[in-house]
């Protein structure tokens, strides 16, 4: 299923996606609960972990599609806005059976994410 | 994008697209506007499988709705007329609806009074004993949350809770007659009672009560237990 390891020839297929900022001067939250686990396939938009702030609790969703490499904390951790969240893999996945070069889109390092689905309406 | 109708002031109200066919109506909590309760924990994703269209409000006094400062504005019966008007701004004649806390309350007012727009309903963090002047810490307290949410208006969220608790829940009162699901976190103090009241005969042959360990009123929004119970219930 999975495309070779390409090893680190090519280390833009692998990415990491850091805590974003959830807002309203918040610097930091705390992972309640994950809902990925490394070595699944997850599609753009899908929830990756709760988290809680002082404020609320949220759910943060995946920036891209990709493979969950690592996940960088442990449920009950303490992370700031900037800290490292998930690694992917972003090669090969998650069109398994396509082939072709992974979306420029999707390798964006800096991508930022939304904390809610674009706008369907 | 937020659409607005004038009732009163402006109502403001989110509606996704879809066809139609199962729209869920999404009633927020104290303080919170529908963008906070129910987008940022991610709740419209965990219900594509059970709804093909999300209506969300701002309940008067919240989020980017009119936000007025005299209490007769917020009457139960003034609140749930805002529900109805923006069910019937989008030509939705019966929804599931899933409301939070004071949105709960809402939502059971709306199955009573208007029991034809109500198929069924999701009733989170929300107990028979009401938040009132009677109970005057709690009452402050949650005030005093809710006042440091950004965009809130202080001075609307206090006519706000005086409106609602002049009218104080009463099961008595009447009982809603579609089937309803109740969820709240272990030890949410603002659920108390609630399987009394879930056992009690609302709904018809009593209603189920799905308790979330390890949360609290303020974190069950997000629990992924709470979403697989309304999606489920609304499913059936």
């Amino acid at each position: 299923m999975n495309q070779p390891n390409t090893g680190p020839q090519q280390p833009s297929n692998t990415t990491t996606f850091t805590l974003p900022d959830l807002g309203e001067g918040l610097v930091e939250a705390t992972v309640l609960t994950w809902l990925v686990a490394p070595g699944e396939q997850v599609v753009r938009n899908q929830p990756l972990v709760e988290v809680e702030t002082t404020k609320s609790a949220v759910e943060i969703p995946s920036p891209h599609a990709g493979t969950v490499a690592a996940l960088h904390a442990e449920e009950g951790a303490v992370l700031a806005v900037g800290a490292d969240l998930v690694t992917f893999e972003v090669a090969g996945a998650p069109a398994a059976g396509i082939v072709g070069t992974v979306p420029v889109d999707d390798a964006k390092p800096q991508r930022r994410v939304r904390l809610r689905p674009p706008d369907e309406g | 994008m937020p659409q607005t109708i004038e009732r009163d002031g402006a109502l403001s109200f989110t509606v996704t697209a879809g066809s139609g066919d199962r729209p869920v109506l999404l009633v927020h909590g104290f303080g919170s506007n529908y963008a906070m309760n129910w987008e940022a924990p991610g709740w419209p994703w965990a219900l594509r499988a059970a709804a093909d269209r999300i209506i969300g409000v701002d309940v008067r006094g919240h989020g980017a709705s009119a936000k007025p400062h005299d209490p007769a504005s917020y009457a139960p019966e003034a609140l749930v007329g805002d529900l109805v008007a923006v069910l019937d701004a989008v030509d939705a004649a019966q929804v599931d609806v899933v409301g939070y806390s004071m949105g709960a309350r809402l939502t059971w007012e709306l199955a009573v009074r208007h029991p034809e727009r109500v198929r069924r309903a999701v009733l989170g963090g929300f107990g028979p004993r009401p938040l009132t002047e009677d109970d005057p810490d709690a009452f402050v307290a949650a005030i005093a949350f809710a006042a440091q949410l950004p965009g809130n208006d202080i001075e609307a969220l206090r006519a706000c809770a005086k409106g609602q608790a002049a009218h104080p829940f009463d099961a008595a009162a009447g009982v809603p007659t579609a089937p309803l699901l109740f969820v709240a976190a272990e030890g949410d103090g603002l659920a108390d009672g609630v399987e009394d009241l879930a056992a009690g005969g609302a709904g018809g042959a009593g209603s189920e009560v799905v308790r979330l360990p390890g949360r609290d009123h303020r974190t069950a929004v997000s629990a992924q237990a709470f979403k697989r119970a309304a999606v489920e219930f609304l499913s059936g």
